[in-house]
């Protein structure tokens, strides 16, 4: 069986669709976690932006600027196949208003799919999600994480 | 804030995030199936796949939860501290048994499987303010009064109805009534033991238009893990923790290894709930009660509790008309006249066929029933045949030794059920009618060809 690259299995994530989560750490040691609502790949899949939602990421964006560590993971809720990134912050902002449209179609995209196993898109669609923070993170480590004997399996 | 307030997140209907740091400080995440609430500061995480996050918790005891309300939505976030881990024990148990039900359906035993109950102090819990910007308002479902008033007549109404009961068929159709009728579970089951067999067979269900002969072997599915474990089952979100473990199976077979396929859920294709209890005398398991919905959220502690107290009233029920039926003399011959045979223009011409080697009787080259019922057919339509008889008695199939029925807790009453309902499924021209207490009479509508090969 052939090897998948980080590349091809980042590519899968990159249509929306997903959950996304992500933790960090604070100067002490204790992880905080917190659901984001976005990403978008960029420079071939060698960096990410992570767009979370203002209301309850204070923790996250407070741990990003002195820790700079951050963990993505992504999973397809109907298949849980999953992901996980581990990288490093480059930068974070109070995401444009130009983003709004893309980050809105995320969270509808999210809806659907959740709405397909039960959970109803005027739930999913109350999730707050505007105005959001835009924390750019470089990609250094990518782990399959799929349920399973291999879950956590570092790939290349 | 009291965990016990938040009780619904712990129910495993939504996936929980639980996020762990190594010494490093480098962060992680992953989602988990369901966080058990212990007591109103102690919280459980099964460790099943969680290698990296069961590594950091050696190097750094502090983890962060968020858990979501199934109704809501609402997140909540907990700060936990690792304590200990369990391998065995009563929370261990309970954390296991559920997965080992899921990992039997989806035929992942073993490869799927708890590890350790992991242990946490919760230091923090706070609702995530702002999560929701438009919250959903749910109350918290309260039991009405007037609910209490209604379950407790239904349980009264249930145990009266056990209690009277002469006949197994009569005390199962009974109960599984009065609980759909009394506590609104429309879709329930009850499985005998057939301990010569290691096997669960269906003997009563309702709501599902069938399914009385169907069997589960003990071990298999959330049925036969209960029958192996003797203990109750509660699972909410069943899709969810199926989703899991078919995941969980694609991964293993992607990466070679081999598995058994899925077990097919007896009851509803698409039941999201499910509150699967044993029916037990002390330590004897005499059968399962399984309980199914096709709602996410059905079943709560309130469900679990009243289930239990039927599920020892069915229990006690089934062992009281078993041995009486076992230990009593057959009542003389009924008054009541048996029905004259239907009045058919044509009489169907029916074959039955014995297969001596597979033990099974076959209609018109269709399958029919097997092993001891199958045995007693077939004794039954030899001595109608070769006789002329259509009474018998129980008491005389439990002296034939040619019937293989074990000598203690033969389950005759059972099997006979089963032949009935066979029968009126698949050959409405032969029936068996109960004519009083341990008799019953061989009433045949049909031109039968018998042949034994």
């Amino acid at each position: 069986m052939s090897q998948e690259t980080s590349e091809e299995l980042l590519r899968q994530f990159a249509d929306g669709g997903v959950s996304v989560l992500v933790a960090t750490v604070d100067a002490d040691g204790f992880p905080t976690c917190c659901r984001g609502i976005a990403i978008a790949f960029k420079n071939d899949f060698e960096s990410v932006t992570i767009y979370v939602p203002a209301a309850t990421a204070q923790e996250t964006i407070a741990n990003v600027a002195t820790t700079r560590r951050v963990a993505l993971a992504c999973s397809h809720p109907l298949s849980h196949q999953s992901m996980q990134v581990k990288g490093l912050t480059r930068g974070v902002r109070l995401a444009p208003a130009a983003d709004e449209a893309f980050v809105r179609q995320r969270l509808d995209q999210f809806a659907r799919v959740l709405d397909d196993i039960g959970l109803p898109r005027r739930v999913t669609r109350s999730i707050a999600h505007w105005p959001a923070f835009a924390i750019d993170i470089s990609i250094e480590q990518v782990f399959d994480q799929t349920p399973g004997p291999k879950a956590g399996v570092a790939v290349a | 804030m009291k965990l016990s307030s938040i009780s619904r997140c712990f129910q495993g209907v939504v996936p929980s995030l639980v996020a762990s740091s190594d010494a490093t400080g480098m962060p992680n995440i992953v989602y988990v199936s369901q966080v058990y609430l212990v007591d109103d500061t102690h919280v459980a995480l099964s460790c099943q796949f969680f290698n990296k996050t069961r590594r950091n918790l050696d190097e750094n005891p502090n983890v962060s939860v968020e858990v979501y309300d199934p109704v809501t939505f609402q997140a909540y976030r907990m700060r936990l501290r690792f304590l200990r881990s369990e391998k065995s024990g009563p929370l261990f148990d309970t954390m296991a048994m559920r997965i080992q039900a899921i990992a039997s359906h989806t035929g992942m035993e073993g490869v799927f499987r708890l590890i350790a109950a992991d242990i946490f102090e919760v230091l923090r819990v706070e609702k995530v303010e702002g999560f929701l910007t438009d919250a959903c308002a749910h109350d918290q479902q309260e039991i009405s009064v007037t609910g209490l008033r209604t379950e407790l007549r239904g349980l009264q109404l249930v145990s009266e109805r056990i209690n009277r009961a002469e006949d197994l068929e009569t005390l199962l159709a009974a109960a599984l009534d009065a609980l759909d009728v009394y506590f609104g579970f429309q879709h329930t089951i009850v499985l005998l033991n057939d301990e010569s067999a290691q096997k669960l067979v269906t003997i009563a269900c309702r709501g599902y238009g069938g399914g009385v002969g169907a069997e589960v072997a003990f071990g298999d599915g959330l049925i036969g893990t209960v029958a192996r474990e003797r203990k109750i089952l509660r699972i909410t979100g069943l899709n969810e923790s199926l989703r899991y473990g078919r995941a969980v199976r694609r991964a293993v077979i992607s990466d070679g290894g081999k598995s058994r396929p899925e077990i097919p859920l007896p009851g509803l294709p698409d039941a999201q709930s499910a509150l699967v209890i044993p029916l037990l005398l002390e330590e004897r398991l005499v059968g399962v009660l399984a309980a199914e919905s096709r709602e996410p959220m059905t079943f709560g502690e309130w469900d679990e509790a009243y289930l239990t107290i039927i599920g020892n009233q069915i229990a006690l029920g089934i062992d009281r008309v078993l041995e009486t039926e076992e230990t009593v003399p057959a009542e003389r011959p009924a008054q009541i006249p048996i029905a004259p045979p239907l009045q058919i223009a044509a009489r169907p011409r029916r074959t039955l066929t014995y297969y001596k080697d597979d033990d099974a009787v076959f209609l018109d080259n269709e399958y029919l029933i097997r092993n001891v019922p199958g045995r007693i057919l077939w004794k039954l339509l030899d001595e109608w045949k070769s006789q002329g008889r259509t009474s018998f008695t129980n008491r005389e199939l439990r002296l034939d030794r040619s019937l293989g029925l074990p000598e203690i807790k033969d389950n005759l009453e059972s099997r006979l059920i089963l032949l009935r309902h066979r029968l009126r499924e698949k050959c409405p021209e032969v029936s068996i009618n109960s004519t009083g207490r341990g008799r019953f009479a061989l009433e045949i509508n049909a031109d039968l060809d018998l042949v034994e090969r």
